[in-house]
């Protein structure tokens, strides 16, 4: 009867679809309503214009292409007579796809990579910084006093370094090389080139325009070595000692003659004797990821314990929150009950208040020595140091914090039930709980199933629940990588970024893994209810 | 072509905001007519920093912006920004950040001409240099030290035992409730244990002669280290309670300003707190155990480093070489934010003038560089779990054999 | 309220006894509520106004009370910024977020067509998928954005308007969904039937009848946006393009809480529009169902 009624459907065969597109009414809108449109449609034009002009400038033909695209679809949707659901859609669909689909999808495709710290960039950016990073001052290097200058236009010219060395010779260098340099002005308090016949001293901020250029720039003074500047006023002699080699695909390292060959299965450059040089790059890895933990011995003998607490805490505290929410909104969905606003407030109090703080606080309070519940208790429980009590810890608290939103929506759903028909029942001679029980519930549960599905998907994955209050502990003294707390997202949490190295691709496989399993666990429970029955129809 | 009413201007509006964010990638619209150094630097910080660059932006007719982050964050995030083309051009961070910073191509190395580079400490540069090349600039160090309320313990005690007698006695009179505010909490707290870790003979890692820290030589089965972490359960929750999990972060410093405890474990970050507290305090060294070496506590350098590929890598780097390294420079960010410096002069006349510099450097002079090795970000977690749980009462060897194993395993992973 | 009429009446004993078994309890069951809502919040309230600013544990009542972090909060942020910020966000977010929602669950509600089914389920599974996994994609494509139209790219509040109003579609359509459903049918096909378009039925007929969802998904992204800073701190950099909740979450990070203090004090003014906006939204709530009333 819920769904009937609630609905308000017709009686079958004369579903809704008259009101499906075009229909009778096409082009009945009033004037007002085609004039709205019509600027509308000419604003967003004019936005797309917007956002196409930088492309056309940066030469960004695919760009322009998605531009063009996004306004033909949004003509075609809002001019066309077929499309009627779309109208509705479109605005927040696009901004679905663009701000939460293509990133979730962009992550699920690192899932088959070996994205982690030390494999962030590509091949070139690897190999860009193993060798500038294998510079050093050569063995009897020398420091000199820096001056940028061209010969030319100081945007474009050539650079010269006018370089003073300690002795106070003057030198002008380019990439030819260094010769001395007669006629220059030397200023005696830094000892720098301040002025020199036939070039252009840069400025500051000339010279820092032209600051890749200068990264890569080095006069060359033989034996591979080369003066290179550091900063804007001083300038070192130093040597490159790795330098890659397209033909071998590998690096040599002058000093110690080790060859690094690039290895592009795991996107590093070893040596013949295994070792890696610690710039590496992210290539593909195929299921590698995938299999890391499920043959992991560890790993598979918490998971399922992990999995377990995990549907029991999200199902304790969807269920809680649900029963807590519900009964403040029955008590207060009376008329005339003398401060209902005030309790309303109290009651969502919690929800109003930053999560992160009272996350911290709950902690807090369940201190062994210091905390507010032992002193009110007189007890002397380590709550958070042993398991049970440390989940009950966990789920009270997030209680406290989700009941508010059930409430709200409770409240809500309450309203939209009529309240003729609670009475009817109970004139016919229904008690109070079986009104409830028979008519108000069944009616609640259709606008609340779903709320109920995305609180327990939401708690499944409530990282800062547990993550703030026990960080997954207690831990078992032998086990310190699985705790009594510990939700699968917590665990994947600290698998993958424990603090020295950030494992995207395989946080990102086990995430994929997680989101499968709830998913699956979601659309079973979904569709054995009332709500998916009601998107059916 | 027929007109119907449609839905309203915030659904175009959007749509169209949309379409332009789905624009590709390309060059750079944005005017370059003014050059801007962007700084990252957590809030504590950022207006010292602003301030003290100043002088750097007149000289080279250029601006300075000082974006402020979370000082944990700085590094994930960087890493991030550095991958999506859209870094500063100079962040400040920890010295232990750099071996993962190098791994990922994230830093630029900096050359320091001599004169500059020798009014620094020494352990600091060296503390910032990763295969034998330096990546960042060091300007402030932090250790922890002991904090004593003078009214309660006049007297800095010589060594742990000392320290416990004193507290003890206090509490049983009454008049207080703790013997020491030591930060442990259920996760437990390795960088504050190490002081004592190291001074009843334990260690983490092993070092060659060189000063280098040996990733495979990891010493937490080792019997030394063993034994000292049964020394310091005597010390735990089911020895003399002095160390234990109900004290954290969240509330050590409460504990010790409040007069509950007379002894705290503390850092230079406590030190505003303390001033603005209604009570007396020392700053001393943390003292060892009687008979074993001194206590060693981690001493944390803060140094200033240039993102690789930033745009404006000639200023930065100049800034690094020439300006951080400015005694000038390091005593106005000291002024707005009082750390430690490691620039040798500035750290000379400061000392001078607050005691409380001088008590800190001198409690850290035993200290030891946290180990900037990768792999010592994978042993904070496992170690100071088992920590905690031996604190809690469980079996020493146990815990720090199956730690090791786990410490282990993922390093070599 | 109009629905005051009484249709049944059973009890005639004395007044307390009717009281009682009316008010009575449901005073008794609030107050046992509230008292569960509001001792941490006591708490809180104690470590904003305690001169230390550290977070002492245990005490309901502060040591001492002054307006030190405040004071503090004032002179050393950009509060009223930080502030004003946070407001734009979550009413613009929630008044489009509404709007886009509502859109949308009409043609839930209302329309059949292909890929409906899948669209609402679609719409639940998306959220589950961890998000802070994304925060690298968010990056990569706010930077190529950034270059093109520095406008809408990193560390402006447009930018991060949108990745917010990507979740504008989410549970909250659902929620309205139901709510659409429960409004008659016979009302829009009346009205349609008149030669009201589908657009009119929606914005004259339709949404005046579902007030209350519309308020409560307002609230409910009001909250979830002012309290937000995961998001905020990948966006926001320059010091007063930030949020309160974002800058709040930076100064516990950083100082290792010896700003709980400062932090407690904002974090109680933060929770202030929530509960304004509550009140206000309340009538609302009431209305809507006053509206339903007489029409229905």
């Amino acid at each position: 009867m819920s769904s009937r009624s609630s609905a308000g459907a017709p009686a079958p065969g004369a579903p809704a679809r008259t009101s499906l597109p075009g229909g009778a009414f096409a082009g009945s809108g009033s004037l007002w309503g085609q004039v709205v449109k019509i600027a509308l449609l000419g604003l967003f034009t004019a936005l797309g214009v917007w956002a196409a002009l930088p492309l056309y400038v940066g030469g960004n033909w695919a760009g322009i292409a998605v531009v063009a695209a996004v306004l033909v679809l949004v003509y075609w949707v809002y001019l066309s007579k077929r499309t009627v659901p779309l109208k509705y859609l479109l605005p927040g669909v696009l901004l679905l796809i663009t701000f939460q689909i293509l990133p979730v999808l962009y992550t699920m495709s690192t899932s088959v990579t070996n994205f982690s710290d030390g494999h962030r960039g590509d091949k070139e950016q690897a190999i860009a910084a193993i060798e500038a990073y294998s510079v050093t001052r050569a063995e009897q290097g020398r420091e000199f006093g820096l001056t940028v200058a061209t010969t030319g236009d100081p945007e474009s010219g050539e650079l010269v370094f006018l370089l003073t060395d300690p002795e106070g010779a003057a030198y002008a260098g380019d990439i030819e090389g260094l010769r001395p340099l007669d006629e220059a002005t030397v200023d005696p308090a830094s000892g720098r080139v301040t002025e020199a016949f036939g070039y252009t001293v840069l400025s500051p901020a000339q010279v820092n325009a032209r600051s890749q250029e200068l990264e890569e720039f080095a006069v060359p003074v033989g034996d591979g070595a080369g003066i290179r500047a550091s900063g804007l006023s001083t300038a070192y002699e130093g040597r490159a000692t790795r330098v890659y080699d397209a033909g071998c695909d590998c690096i040599t390292d002058a000093s110690t003659g080790v060859v690094y060959t690039a290895d592009d299965e795991r996107g590093a450059f070893y040596s013949e004797d295994g070792e890696r040089l610690a710039q590496g790059w992210r290539v593909n890895v195929g299921f590698d990821n995938f299999a890391r933990f499920l043959f992991n011995p560890t790993f598979a003998s918490s998971f399922f314990s992990i999995l377990v607490w995990n549907i029991g805490f999200a199902v304790a505290v969807t269920g809680l929150v649900f029963v807590v929410g519900l009964a403040v909104a029955l008590t207060l969905h009376v008329p005339k009950l003398r401060g209902k606003q005030a309790y309303r407030i109290l009651v969502v109090l919690p929800y109003a208040m930053s999560s992160l703080a009272m996350y911290l606080l709950w902690r807090d309070m369940f201190n062994t020595d210091f905390g507010l519940f032992n002193q009110l208790l007189g007890t002397n429980v380590d709550w958070l140091g042993d398991a049970w009590t440390a989940r009950f810890a966990v789920i009270l608290a997030n209680v406290w914090l989700g009941y508010p939103y059930m409430f709200l929506v409770a409240t809500g759903a309450l309203q939209a039930i009529p309240r003729e028909l609670t009475q009817a029942a109970r004139i016919d001679g229904a008690g109070a709980w079986q009104a409830f029980r028979h008519v108000t519930l069944p009616m609640l549960m259709v606008a609340m199933t779903p709320i109920l599905i995305a609180t327990f998907a939401f708690n499944f994955n409530n990282f800062n629940a547990v993550w703030l209050i026990t960080k997954g502990g207690p831990f078992p003294p032998d086990d310190p990588s699985a705790g009594a707390t510990d939700l699968l997202i917590t665990y994947t949490y600290r698998m993958a970024f424990s603090q020295a190295t950030a494992e995207y691709g395989y946080a990102a496989a086990l995430s994929v893994m997680i989101f499968v399993i709830v998913s699956v666990m979601s659309v079973i429970s979904l569709s054995r209810s009332k709500a998916l029955q009601e998107v059916d129809r | 072509m027929r007109l119907r009413s449609a839905p309203a201007f915030a659904a175009l509006a959007a749509t169209a905001l949309m379409a332009t964010a789905c624009g590709g990638g390309g060059e750079d619209a944005q005017e370059g007519t003014d050059t801007t150094l962007v700084i990252w630097s957590d809030p504590e910080r950022a207006a010292a920093i602003e301030a003290a660059a100043q002088s750097f932006a007149d000289t080279n007719g250029i601006k300075v912006d000082v974006q402020q982050l979370a000082f944990g964050d700085i590094q994930g995030d960087l890493l991030n920004a550095h991958q999506a083309g859209n870094a500063p051009d100079i962040f400040i961070g920890a010295h232990d950040w750099t071996g993962n910073l190098v791994r990922n191509g994230a830093v630029q190395p900096v050359e320091l001409p001599e004169h500059r580079a020798e009014t620094l400490d020494e352990t600091s540069v060296q503390a910032l240099t990763y295969d034998g090349q330096l990546f960042g600039v060091p300007y402030s160090q932090e250790n922890i030290f002991l904090m004593r309320n003078t009214a309660l313990a006049p007297d800095a005690p010589e060594t742990f035992e000392e320290l416990v007698e004193v507290g003890t006695s206090l509490k049983e009179s009454g008049e207080t409730s703790e013997v020491l505010s030591m930060a442990v909490g259920q996760e437990g707290d390795p960088y504050r244990m190490n002081a004592l870790f190291t001074s009843a003979g334990g260690y983490l890692f092993g070092q060659d002669d060189e000063g280098n820290w040996d990733p495979t030589d990891l010493g937490l089965n080792s019997d030394e280290s063993i034994a000292a972490m049964e020394k310091i359960a005597e010390y735990g929750e089911a020895g003399q309670g002095v160390l234990r999990r109900s004290i954290d972060t969240q509330n050590d410093a409460a504990l010790f300003f409040d007069g509950e405890a007379p002894f705290f474990i503390a850092g230079p970050w406590n030190i505003g707190d303390a001033d603005a507290a209604d009570l007396e305090y020392a700053i001393s060294p943390i003292p060892g155990f009687e008979g074993e070496g001194p206590a060693r506590p981690y001493i944390g350098y803060q140094a200033f480093f240039v993102t690789e590929g930033s745009a404006n890598s000639a200023l930065a780097q100049e800034f690094l070489a020439n300006h951080v390294t400015d005694p000038a420079f390091i005593l106005s960010l000291y002024e707005s934010d009082p750390r430690t410096p490691v620039q040798l002069e500035a750290l000379e006349e400061v000392s001078a003038d607050d005691a409380n510099i001088a008590a800190i450097a001198e409690a850290g002079a035993e200290g030891m560089p946290m180990p900037s090795i990768p792999e010592m970000g994978e042993t904070w977690e496992p170690l100071g779990k088992a920590e905690a749980a031996i604190i809690g009462g469980a079996d020493v060897r146990e815990t720090m054999e199956s730690t090791h194993e786990t410490i282990a395993e993922k390093i070599g992973g | 309220m109009t629905a005051t009429t009484r249709g049944y009446r059973r009890s005639t004993g004395s007044a307390f006894a009717l009281w009682a078994a009316r008010f009575g309890w449901r005073h008794v069951v609030m107050i046992a509520v509230a008292a569960f809502a509001l001792f941490p919040v006591l708490f809180v309230v104690s470590a904003a106004v305690n001169p230390v600013g550290t977070l002492s544990s245990a005490r309901l009542w502060p040591t001492g009370a002054g307006l030190d972090n405040a004071v503090d909060l004032f002179r050393n942020t950009p509060f009223t910024t930080w502030y004003a910020n946070s407001l734009f966000f979550a009413v613009a977010n929630a008044a489009a977020t509404v709007f886009l929602s509502a859109l949308a669950a009409y043609a839930f509600s209302r329309m059949r067509f292909r890929g409906r089914r899948v669209g609402m389920i679609g719409l639940l599974i998306i959220q589950m998928f961890p998000q802070f996994l994304a925060i690298v994609a968010i990056y990569l494509m706010f930077s190529t954005v950034g270059e093109y139209r520095p406008e809408i790219g990193f560390d402006t509040r447009w930018g991060l308007l949108l990745v917010y109003l990507g979740g504008a579609l989410s549970i909250n359509t659902w929620l309205m969904k139901g709510f659409f459903d429960t409004v008659p049918t016979e009302l829009d096909e009346s009205a349609q039937i008149d030669g009201a378009t589908h657009a009119q039925v929606f914005f004259r007929i339709m949404l005046p009848l579902v007030t209350p969802v519309l308020a409560i998904v307002g609230l409910l992204v009001f909250i979830s946006t002012i309290n937000e800073f995961l998001m905020a701190s990948v966006f926001l950099r320059d010091t007063d393009a930030k949020t309160l909740g974002l800058g709040l979450y930076q100064l516990v990070e950083s100082q290792r809480n010896a700003n709980f203090g400062m932090f407690s004090v904002g974090a109680v003014m933060l929770s202030l529009p929530t509960l304004i906006v509550f009140w206000f939204l309340q009538r609302y709530i009431t209305e809507g169902l006053t509206a339903g009333a007489v029409k229905g």
